[in-house]
């Protein structure tokens, strides 16, 4: 891999997030939220008594009311939700195929907390290895200064070179617990080569949120697998060497294993809510979108 | 098989040869996580053969510029055969005819060539016999102290078809044969055990007085070691045989019949001994077929073999681990080189 990666293809103006949910917050924003205020949308009626705001007096209510009281029409407030991206920083993220996986998430954050910043959302990205790694610990924020300086943050950051704290993801639960409260939308970007245990105790840790599973593949990992040759792989995270003699059968063995394990990862995260969304190489954004507004809406 | 090292201190290198036990062979990319990759049985018997061929030929290489050789040693083995100490008549008369004419004249064969002849068929034929070849004549002539080697035996006795010289001295022949006895023993310390036969096939043409003095000697010296005594004696046409008995105008001395009484001489010695009168190339023949038969008894001989420079063996195991792993070099993939024309996502550019 050559040092100086080609730039992506520049991201859309917005990632179409939303979320299915109320929000609970109290800023003002661009999702539903559970409190009353000046938004669009009429949410039901109360007495004038009651909410003294003889603005949005209902005459037709008014009239209709055999006990002569005065109606006042109520509107949702749109709020603003809690965005965090949580990025598996472990070894196996320093991966670079087509593309430094890392540079994908640093991608994804980057796209993710523009469109928040432009709705008025706050933005938060926490990257853990084994434990939360310092470097990249930004607490949600609003700051436009911030967002350059997280997505900096990420593509410096280096996961081979973390010794032992690379060997896992344990950190995305300490995560969970930075993030705890209202109900966030949270990205999980990850490559999800993590043992089947673990996995789920991240989203269990993380079920009170709306979680995005967001899984890093790259067409070199398997898709360019020769069918004959040899292959000396060395694992990212344990450094253990492995050596395929590749040959057809093995090739469709393999990939077969990776598609079981895929299908497994998208059962389990449904019963969390979303099924993945999975990148290979470079981010598509327009399925990327395509699939916020469609499965994970 | 005693190995030994020209250049020992070559084999402070050996360690290299775990090298490749650790460091491996093959080109290594990253991956992202094999934890979930499931492990191929088949590579992995690839992968530690691979890795065994590697060390195989660091290993073969550091023995080959050690300098890697087998030490010459000798292998005791039991076989039939003797010790036999050949004894030549080298008087002219040797070279003679059985019919007493210069061969050139009449195109017979002369006594010494059919003697050679036979003796050569004789050594060959005894595989793990010890040959020693002494010569007489006026004096007489040590050729081959006794040895296994056969190349050198054969050739002794193709030397005897230099014409021969002037007269013939039994005695001092027979003293010299036993000396090589004697010496042999010594020299090999007895490794046979004492077990194998030894024996002197004395052939010549004629006999002549031996001296009282050397009768006596020669006498105390077949007593101390018995020895198996073999005469074959090449009568020439019209002369004189060993078993003639003297006529009644004869008078019956040594002086004027020395075949018989040097006959009569070895009969007394109180040794194994046997006489073949031969009138011609078969009988001689039959003669030198007889002894074969008699001297069979076991004996120990040591086998020699040679040093041997293993240094070749070592450096071709190289060579040819070498050359798998070539194969196997070029049989590797890159990863990172595949792929470059089926871009990722939706078709930017790979990385040049």
């Amino acid at each position: 891999m050559s040092g100086d990666p080609v730039p992506a293809a520049p991201p859309p103006a917005d990632i179409p997030y939303r979320v299915p949910w109320r929000a609970a917050g109290v800023r003002i924003g661009a999702h539903r939220g559970t409190v009353e205020g000046s938004g669009g949308l009429f949410r039901d009626h109360d007495l004038l008594v009651r909410t003294k705001d003889p603005r949005r007096i209902d005459l037709r209510m008014s009239l209709r009311d055999p006990f002569e009281n005065l109606h006042v029409k109520r509107f949702e407030q749109r709020t603003s939700v809690t965005v965090y991206a949580l990025v598996d920083l472990s070894a196996s993220l320093g991966f670079s195929g087509s593309v430094r996986k890392i540079d994908v998430a640093a991608d994804l954050c980057g796209a993710i907390a523009s469109s928040a910043r432009r709705i008025g959302d706050s933005f938060g990205m926490i990257g853990c290895n084994e434990k939360v790694v310092p470097a990249c610990f930004w607490p949600a924020t609003t700051s436009r200064g911030a967002e350059a300086e997280m997505v900096a943050s990420l593509r410096g950051f280096s996961p081979a070179d973390q010794g032992t704290l690379g060997r896992g993801a344990h950190g995305l639960i300490d995560a969970a617990a930075f993030i705890a409260g209202r109900r966030k939308l949270v990205f999980l970007i990850s490559d999800f080569y993590l043992p089947f245990g673990t996995i789920e105790a991240v989203f269990e840790a993380l079920s009170e949120h709306d979680v995005i599973p967001i899984v890093l593949r790259d067409p070199r990992e398997l898709r360019d697998l020769p069918r004959y040759g040899l292959v000396s792989l060395a694992d990212l995270e344990t450094g253990k060497r492995r050596l395929y003699v590749m040959r057809p059968s093995l090739r469709r063995a393999l990939i077969r294993e990776e598609a079981e394990n895929a299908k497994r990862l998208r059962a389990l995260a449904m019963r969390f809510g979303h099924p993945p969304f999975e990148v290979a190489g470079r981010v598509d954004w327009d399925r990327f979108g395509a699939y916020l507004m469609g499965e994970a809406a | 098989m005693t190995l030994a090292f020209t250049h020992p201190y070559g084999l402070l290198l050996l360690p290299l040869a775990f090298l490749p036990l650790f460091a491996g062979v093959q080109d290594t990319e990253p991956y992202p996580s094999l934890q979930t990759a499931r492990s191929d049985p088949l590579s992995n018997a690839a992968d530690l053969v691979l890795r065994l061929l590697g060390s195989l030929a660091i290993a073969g290489l550091v023995l080959g510029l050690a300098g890697l050789h087998r030490l010459g040693q000798s292998i005791e083995r039991t076989g039939e055969g003797a010790n036999i100490v050949l004894l030549f008549d080298r008087s002219a008369s040797m070279n003679d005819t059985f019919a007493g004419d210069a061969p050139t004249t009449t195109g017979g064969e002369s006594k010494s060539a059919a003697a050679r002849r036979f003796l050569k068929e004789f050594v060959t034929t005894r595989e793990h016999d010890r040959f020693g070849i002494a010569a007489f004549s006026t004096a007489p002539m040590f050729v081959l102290p006794l040895s296994d080697h056969r190349d050198a035996t054969l050739g002794a006795i193709d030397a005897i078809e230099q014409p021969g010289l002037a007269l013939t001295n039994v005695g001092k022949g027979l003293a010299m044969a036993l000396s090589m006895h004697d010496s042999d023993i010594l020299s090999t310390h007895g490794a046979d055990g004492g077990i194998s036969s030894r024996a002197i096939v004395l052939v010549s043409d004629g006999a002549a007085v031996i001296d009282r003095k050397v009768q006596q000697k020669l006498e105390a010296a077949f007593l101390k070691r018995p020895i198996n005594l073999y005469w074959i004696f090449l009568r020439t046409e019209g002369a004189r045989g060993i078993f003639d008995r003297p006529g009644p105008n004869d008078m019956d001395t040594p002086r004027a019949m020395p075949e018989r009484h040097l006959h009569l001489f070895f009969q007394n010695l109180k040794i194994p001994y046997k006489a073949f009168e031969v009138e011609n190339p078969a009988a001689l023949g039959e003669a030198v077929a007889t002894i074969d038969k008699l001297e069979r008894r076991p004996m120990r001989y040591q086998e020699r073999i040679p040093q041997k420079d293993l240094s070749g063996v070592v450096y071709a195991v190289a060579a040819l681990s070498l050359f798998l792993l070539t194969l196997v070099k070029l049989a590797e993939v890159r990863l990172s080189d595949r792929g470059l024309s089926q871009p990722a996502g939706r078709g930017h550019p790979e990385e040049q």
